[in-house]
């Protein structure tokens, strides 16, 4: 089903769901979830849904964003929903996120954004959110495509899961010998697999990666 | 442990000890770098390390061949002076630092002098925000070895925010106008990460270094 919001906005409603593991089983693979606080996870990697739910299915990153809410009143997590889909339609270039005394962090949702364009540059389009539209009585899962109908990625799913690991560690500040140390293997080859991480980022350096990693959600905060 | 630095002053370092040394130009530097290294020479069971880009290293012990007045060949040969480069990939610059400090070590040397010469966004060394990063984490790495560090920035020469990020953020110690000082700016390297390193203005929002 395919709508058309005010702002001219199409929004391709694939299905409803309920939360957890019962959502996620609606689009296996390719799924990122998207959290009404603006946080982005991937659905491969551990997440406990809204049932307490915890290890969901390996699934390849790619095309389709879940919107999962928490607080079903909360209407900013319309207001995301509005907003990204009408960033990824080329519809709308100007939106600012409103979080008055909200959880909302303005900063992670543009990066989040940004990291599920894989274009950086995204970031500095989005100053204003408005949000008009009822909310849904449950998640649903939204196909989000390029113009050209091609599926949407963000950096980190060009790297591998070794290089994901090597990513985490290196957020927590580790040196090589360190990482080395905890996944058993030659500090060589962790100097092979940083080398990939920064590269496959796009970053100039091993501190340029980890600030990625930490603005677009893709590790834990310290 | 603790031991004197030499002529630098009557301050007692404790070892190991990572030092900023803030000097005005070359010929400050070259006059307090010597003096640090010349100190070691005269104690057999010490070594000394320079470390810097490419040439740096070799120029410093030029210099202190030339201040002492004889060939310093046979204490290279012996290992018991180093020379070592720096690196625009961090971590192989890290294992540069690593490496010989672990060699002295074995070999029982009591303390080891080292001088690394900071450089800021030049071609054979670390990107700024991954060379700050080196900084903080020496203060953990250090921690195994007999090693006092001098790491001299010339306030002439590189910009006020590697003062103020490495320098001083970064080193427990500053050694300035012939001083010694515990430096009250020092963040822990457990803390530089989260409350420093990711919020730099250059990885926020892609301004110039």
């Amino acid at each position: 089903m395919r709508e058309r919001d005010a702002r001219g906005a199409h929004t391709n409603y694939v299905a409803e769901a309920e939360p957890g593991r019962a959502a996620l089983d609606v689009q296996r693979g390719a799924i990122a979830v998207l959290d009404n606080v603006g946080n982005v996870t991937w659905a491969d990697e551990a997440w406990a849904g809204d049932d307490g739910e915890a290890g969901l299915p390996a699934a390849p990153i790619g095309s389709n964003l879940l919107q999962t809410y928490r607080e079903y009143d909360d209407p900013r997590a319309q207001a995301i929903a509005d907003a990204i889909v009408a960033i990824f339609e080329g519809t709308a270039t100007y939106f600012e996120i409103e979080h008055r005394a909200s959880r909302l962090s303005q900063r992670s949702f543009v990066t989040s954004v940004a990291a599920l364009r894989g274009d950086r540059a995204g970031a500095v389009l989005i100053q204003r959110v408005v949000s008009g539209r009822g909310l849904p009585e449950r998640p649903r899962v939204v196909d989000l495509r390029s113009s050209d109908g091609a599926p949407i990625g963000g950096a980190i799913d060009r790297l591998t899961p070794r290089e994901r690991e090597v990513l985490e560690f290196m957020a927590t500040g580790l040196d090589n010998r360190a990482i080395a140390a905890k996944l058993r293997i030659q500090y060589t080859t962790v100097r092979g697999h940083i080398r990939s991480v920064i590269e496959k980022l796009g970053a100039r350096s091993r501190l340029e990666a980890v600030a990625r990693a930490y603005q677009n959600g893709w590790v834990a905060r310290l | 442990m603790t031991t004197p630095l030499g002529a630098l002053g009557a301050q007692v370092f404790p070892v190991p000890s990572h030092v900023a040394l803030f000097h005005h130009g070359d010929a400050e530097l070259r006059a307090l770098a010597l003096e640090f290294l010349r100190a070691g020479l005269d104690r057999p069971d010490e070594a000394l390390f320079c470390f810097g880009e490419p040439g740096v290293g070799e120029r410093l012990l030029r210099d202190l061949e030339s201040d002492v007045g004889r060939d310093l060949s046979p204490e290279s040969r012996a290992g018991r002076i180093v020379v070592g480069t720096a690196d625009a990939d961090v971590d192989r610059q890290l294992e540069n630092v690593l490496a010989p400090l672990e060699a002295f070590r074995a070999s029982g040397r009591r303390l080891v002098r080292f001088v690394g010469i900071v450089a800021w966004d030049a071609p054979d060394f670390p990107p700024p925000e991954d060379f700050l990063w080196f900084e903080s984490k020496l203060n953990e790495l250090l921690a195994g070895f007999p090693v006092i560090a001098l790491c001299p920035y010339d306030v002439v020469r590189i910009p006020a925010r590697a003062i103020a990020y490495g320098g001083l953020e970064t080193h427990p110690f500053v050694l300035s106008d012939g001083g010694l000082r515990l430096n009250p700016q020092f963040i822990p390297p457990e803390r530089y990460l989260r409350e420093r390193l990711l919020q730099l203005p250059w990885l926020e929002d892609g301004s110039a270094i």
